[in-house]
C-alpha cells in the first residue's frame, strides 16, 4: 500500500486529536450543567416548602390551611407543573392544591418531624416530578402538638427542556468551532506544505521534460535535498555527455589504426582478425554508450525529428536502389528518453530492413500505455518485403554479432545493440513475419 | 575520375590513395580539414572522400563549407564513430554517403563507383548508349558485345564521357579528371586520345559515338540505354 500523503496524515491525526479534546469539554460541560440545574430545583422546592409553611394558618380542630393571600397563581391552576399537598402525621390531608386535580399524583408519605425526603416520581402521562417533603411539629395554643407533612412538587419538564436546549446549543458551538479549526489547520497546512508540493511539481515537470532541474526558493529544510537533487541531475547528464564524447574520441583512435591495419593486411586471416576487432570494438563502445538511464532532465524527443531526417539519410544512402521507404509516426509522440538511445534503435532497425529488403520499408511509432505510470512508452516497429527470417533462427539473430547471411555488407550486431538498449530500458524486441512478406521488428520502450 | 582524399591519418591516406589509382583513379591528398576545403573549393573533382575527424577544421564543417561554396561533387564520408546521430547530421550536412571504419577497400570502391554513377544519373553498375556498354567494376567495354581493349586513359576519358552521356565536357573537364593538380598539362593529348578511342569503338565510322563541338568539347551523343 502506498504511503499517505503528508496533509492526509496531519488532517487526519489532527481530527482525532480535536474530536477526542471537544468530546471531553462537551462531556464535562453537561455534567456540571445538569449538577447546577438540580441543586437549582432543589433550593427552589425549599422555597416553596418555607413560603407555604409562612402562609399556613392554624384552624380549629388542630388542622393547617394556606392563607387565602397565598400569592403562588400556579397551585390554583391545573396541570401548571407545581404541586403542594399538607397532611396530618396520621394520615389525615389538611390541604392540596388545586393543580393536583386529575393528576393521579400521590404525594402522601410518612415523615417524622424535623425530617426531609425528596423524591422522584412518575406520572402516568410519563412527565417525571421532583417531590420535597417536609415533616415538622406545630404547636397549637393550650399546648397541643401535632406533625405535619409539608410536600412541594414540581414537574422535571421544563429543566428537562432547557437542558437539552442548552446541550444543542452547545453541540452546536463546539462543533462549529472544530469545523473552523480544522479549516484553519487545512489552511495552515497547504502554507507550510506548499514548498513541498512545489518540488514534486517540479519533479512532475523535469519526468515530463519539461524542466531540466528544480528552480524554486526552497525552505531550510528542504533546500538541502532539492539543491543535492539539482547536483545530481547535472551530474548525470554531464557525465552522460562526457562518457559519450570519450568513447567518441576511443572509437576514432582504435578505428584509425584498425583501418590502416586492415589496408596493409595481406591474408584473409588477418583481415578476419581485424573483423573481429572491429566488432567487439563497436559492439563494446555502442554497449557503454546506450544511456538505459531515466531520462531525467532530458526533454522528451519528438519522435519524428529523429526518424525523418534518419529516413531521409538512409533514402540518400540507398538512393540507387530507389527503395519505397515510408514512415507513419502518430501525431505528437514523445520519446522520454536518450536522443541517442532513439537514434541508434530506429538507425539499426531501418538500415537492416533497407540493407535485406527488395523494394518497400515501413517504420510505425505509436504511444505505449503502461498501466501505473505516469509517462508513456513508445512502440517502434520497423518492417520489410525481403526473405525475412526463419522462426528458428530469431532467438539467435538477437544476440551478439550473430550473422545469418554475409552476403551483404554490414555488421550483425545491429541487431543485438537495438535488443541491448530496448533490454536496458525495460522492453523487448520481437521477431516476426511482416504483412509485408519480409520480416517485422517490434521494440518496445516502456515510459522509465 | 579525380577523386580528394581528406584523412589526416598518413598511413590510410596513402593506401587509400595507391588503392583508388590502381583502380584507375585520379588522386588528390590532404592532410587535414583546412587543405582539404582548400583544395575541394579550388580544383574541380568528380568526388570527394572526407574523413570526419579532421585536425583544424572538422570534416562536417569541410562537408558544409563546400557545399555552401556550390561544390556538388558526391562526398563520402569516412568515420569511426559509427553512432547513428553522426551519420545523419553528415548527410544532412551534404555528404551523399559513409563508409564505417575499418572499411574493406571494396567496399568503399564499390560505394565510391556508386556515387559517380549516380551523380551522372546512372541507377546501374554497367553503363550503356547505344551498342557501347561499359562495366565500371570490371572496367571491361564492349560495342556490340565484342570487347574492346583500351588503354587506362582511353578508359577514363569514355568512361567520363559515357556517365555523362548527353553532357559537354570540355577538354579542360576531361585533363582535370585525369591528373593530378601538379601535373604538367597540354590538352592536346586529349584530341590524341579521343582520337584513337573514336578508331578502337567505330572502326568503321558507323555508330559515330563521340561528337566534337568547336571550342567547347566532345558530347557522347548516343541514347543511354535504361534497362
Amino acid at each position: 500500500m502506498r504511503a499517505r500523503s503528508l496533509s492526509t496524515r496531519l488532517l487526519i491525526s489532527s481530527s482525532i486529536v480535536l474530536l477526542l479534546f471537544f468530546g471531553v469539554t462537551v462531556l464535562v460541560f453537561d455534567a456540571v450543567y445538569r449538577n447546577l440545574s438540580e441543586s437549582f430545583i432543589g433550593t427552589r422546592l425549599d422555597l416553596q416548602v418555607a413560603n407555604l409553611i409562612s402562609a399556613s394558618d392554624e384552624e380549629p380542630g388542630g388542622r393547617l390551611l394556606p392563607r387565602d393571600t397565598l400569592s403562588e397563581a400556579r397551585y390554583a391552576t391545573v396541570g401548571s407543573g407545581l404541586y403542594a399537598q399538607i397532611e396530618r402525621e396520621d394520615g389525615d390531608v389538611m390541604w392540596w392544591s388545586h393543580s393536583l386535580t386529575d393528576t393521579q399524583l400521590q404525594l402522601t408519605t410518612r415523615l417524622a418531624a424535623g425530617k426531609r425526603q425528596t423524591r422522584r416520581m412518575r406520572l402516568p402521562d410519563g412527565s417525571e416530578v421532583q417531590a420535597l417533603s417536609v415533616g415538622l411539629e406545630w404547636q397549637f395554643p393550650r399546648r397541643k402538638t401535632y406533625n405535619f407533612i409539608y410536600t412541594v412538587a414540581e414537574d422535571l419538564k421544563p429543566y428537562r427542556a432547557e437542558l437539552q436546549h442548552i446541550r444543542q446549543q452547545l453541540f452546536g458551538w463546539f462543533a462549529g468551532l472544530m469545523a473552523l479549526l480544522l479549516v484553519a489547520l487545512a489552511i495552515l497546512l497547504r502554507w507550510v506544505l506548499r514548498p513541498v508540493r512545489q518540488v514534486e511539481q517540479e519533479i512532475e515537470a523535469i519526468e515530463a521534460g519539461r524542466a531540466n532541474e528544480l528552480h524554486g526558493d526552497y525552505p531550510r529544510e528542504l533546500a538541502g535535498i532539492t539543491a543535492n537533487m539539482n547536483a545530481l541531475l547535472r551530474a548525470e547528464r554531464e557525465r552522460l555527455v562526457r562518457y559519450r564524447d570519450s568513447l567518441g574520441n576511443l572509437a576514432h583512435s582504435l578505428k584509425t589504426p584498425l583501418a590502416v591495419a586492415r589496408s596493409l593486411a595481406s591474408t584473409p586471416q588477418l583481415q578476419e582478425q581485424i573483423t573481429r576487432m572491429d566488432e567487439i570494438v563497436r559492439y563494446q563502445l555502442k554497449r557503454a554508450a546506450m544511456s538505459g538511464g531515466t531520462g531525467l532532465g532530458n526533454a522528451p524527443v519528438d519522435v519524428k525529428e529523429i526518424i525523418e531526417p534518419l529516413c531521409a539519410a538512409l533514402t540518400k544512402v540507398y538512393a540507387e536502389r530507389r527503395l519505397d521507404l515510408q514512415s507513419e509516426i502518430e501525431p505528437n509522440v514523445r520519446y522520454v528518453g536518450d536522443k541517442g538511445d532513439l537514434m541508434e534503435i530506429a538507425g539499426n532497425l531501418l538500415d537492416n530492413a533497407c540493407k535485406w529488403c527488395r523494394k518497400q520499408v515501413k517504420i510505425t511509432v505509436r504511444t505505449l500505455v503502461t498501466p501505473g505510470t505516469r509517462r508513456e512508452g513508445i512502440v517502434i516497429a520497423v518492417e520489410d518485403d525481403g526473405s525475412g527470417i526463419a522462426a528458428d533462427q530469431r532467438e539467435r539473430v538477437l544476440k551478439r554479432g550473430a550473422r545469418l547471411d554475409e552476403r551483404v555488407s554490414g555488421q550483425g550486431i545491429g541487431l543485438s545493440v537495438v535488443h541491448e538498449i530496448a533490454h536496458l530500458s525495460g522492453g523487448g524486441v520481437e521477431i516476426d513475419t511482416s504483412v509485408l512478406g519480409g520480416c517485422k521488428i517490434t521494440v518496445r520502450l516502456p515510459a522509465p | 575520375m579525380h577523386v580528394l582524399v581528406v584523412e589526416d591519418e598518413q598511413e590510410l591516406r596513402d593506401s587509400l590513395a595507391a588503392q583508388l589509382k590502381a583502380a584507375g583513379f585520379t588522386v588528390d591528398c590532404a592532410a587535414d580539414g583546412v587543405e582539404g576545403l582548400y583544395q575541394g573549393k579550388e580544383f574541380t573533382f568528380d568526388l570527394a572522400v572526407v574523413d570526419l575527424g579532421l585536425p583544424k577544421l572538422s570534416g562536417m564543417e569541410v562537408i558544409k563549407q563546400l557545399r555552401a561554396a556550390g561544390k556538388k561533387m558526391p562526398i563520402l564520408i569516412l568515420t569511426a564513430r559509427d553512432r547513428w546521430q553522426d551519420k545523419v547530421e553528415g548527410l544532412q550536412a551534404g555528404a551523399d554517403d559513409y563508409v564505417a571504419k575499418p572499411f574493406h577497400f571494396e567496399e568503399l570502391l564499390a560505394r565510391v563507383q556508386a556515387l559517380l554513377r549516380r551523380s551522372g544519373g546512372w541507377a546501374q553498375s554497367v553503363l550503356r548508349c547505344g551498342p557501347i556498354a561499359l562495366d565500371s567494376r570490371t572496367q571491361q567495354v564492349t560495342v556490340n558485345d565484342t570487347p574492346i581493349e583500351l588503354t587506362s586513359f582511353e578508359y577514363k576519358i569514355l568512361e567520363q564521357l559515357m556517365l555523362r552521356a548527353g553532357e559537354v565536357l570540355s577538354k579542360t573537364d576531361i585533363t582535370e579528371s585525369l591528373y593530378e593538380q601538379d601535373f604538367d598539362r597540354d590538352s592536346n593529348t586529349i584530341e590524341v586520345f579521343v582520337g584513337r578511342l573514336r578508331r578502337k569503338l567505330d572502326p568503321d565510322n558507323v555508330i559515330k559515338p563521340i561528337e566534337t563541338l568547336r571550342g567547347r568539347g566532345y558530347r557522347l551523343s548516343l541514347p543511354r540505354a535504361t534497362a
